[in-house]
């Protein structure tokens, strides 16, 4: 290696300082719902077992993991350490009689430091549409 | 005569009777719903390649990331295409990103960018290294990269 390609290797070498962890879980992971009306509702509880608080977004998708409009309220919010809050979900079947949804609970790294890893938890549910 | 049979019968309906023993079954339920716990330890470091077409965790003085998982078993443990990244400026050129893992622990996987089911229980450490390549004759060039890789717990 030439002292131009070491200087550039050291140019390029990505150093990240891993000065905060960020993790999450969520329960529960797996459900059925049934409706009688043209949505469902799920409840999950993100939890932060740390302690210190982290960002967190609740994200829903389908199974090609393509974002679904669903209504999660709160989507994005922090969360304190040992913490855990409910979320609720409500998901349209947009005409379906059943629908498959992830809804994922995700960490977002704080401004400023270079997070490389994002760790996602995701639960799958099922809702089934009643008439 | 009917006074004896009179005080027998009295004596015998003195007489202690054995005591019942009752016993009952306290029961007790519980249910584990599948959970998984993910921890962002550390952060990855990338390095280049002599010939300035690999920018990789794997190279000579690269590091991977570590995550410590933590679950009930039951789940699937993946990693997601690589689809947020930062390049320098002067980086015009197409550059293919490959996120692979292994874990070591409750969960021994070899190295894999596929998903991986995990059926026990435990906990486990998982190394998460990335790798972007260039073809034909480009090359990374000088400058800061970054490269986001999300690990899925599911």
């Amino acid at each position: 290696m030439t002292l131009q390609q070491r200087f550039l290797a050291a140019g390029l070498a990505v150093s990240i300082s891993g000065t905060a962890a960020f993790a999450q879980s969520m329960s529960p992971m797996r459900g059925e719902v049934a409706s009688f009306t043209d949505a469902f509702a799920v409840r999950v509880f993100p939890a932060n077992p740390y302690e210190h608080r982290i960002k967190v977004e609740i994200r829903v998708y389908d199974q090609d993991f393509r974002p679904v409009q669903a209504r999660v309220a709160p989507s994005d919010f922090m969360l304190g350490g040992q913490a855990s809050r409910p979320v609720l979900v409500v998901v349209p079947f947009d005409g379906a009689a059943t629908r498959k949804v992830r809804i994922c609970t995700e960490s977002v790294p704080f401004p400023g430091e270079q997070t490389q890893i994002k760790a996602q938890i995701c639960g799958k549910f099922l809702g089934q549409h009643k008439s | 005569m009917r006074f004896r049979w009179f005080l027998a019968s009295l004596i015998c309906s003195a007489a202690p009777l054995p005591a019942l023993a009752a016993t009952g079954n306290v029961i007790f339920n519980g249910t584990i719903a599948a959970t998984c716990t993910l921890t962002v330890d550390t952060n990855g470091t990338m390095t280049v390649s002599p010939d300035l077409q690999s920018l990789s965790s794997n190279n000579a003085g690269g590091a991977p990331g570590t995550v410590t998982l933590s679950t009930t078993g039951g789940v699937t443990l993946s990693v997601d295409p690589v689809t947020s990244t930062t390049v320098p400026v002067g980086d015009v050129t197409a550059t293919t990103w490959t996120p692979t893992y292994a874990s070591s622990g409750a969960h021994a996987i070899a190295e894999t960018g596929s998903s991986s089911s995990l059926t026990a229980p435990g906990s486990s450490t998982v190394t998460v290294n990335l790798a972007g390549t260039k073809g034909g004759s480009d090359r990374f060039t000088a400058g800061s990269y970054q490269a986001t890789v999300t690990v899925r717990c599911e």
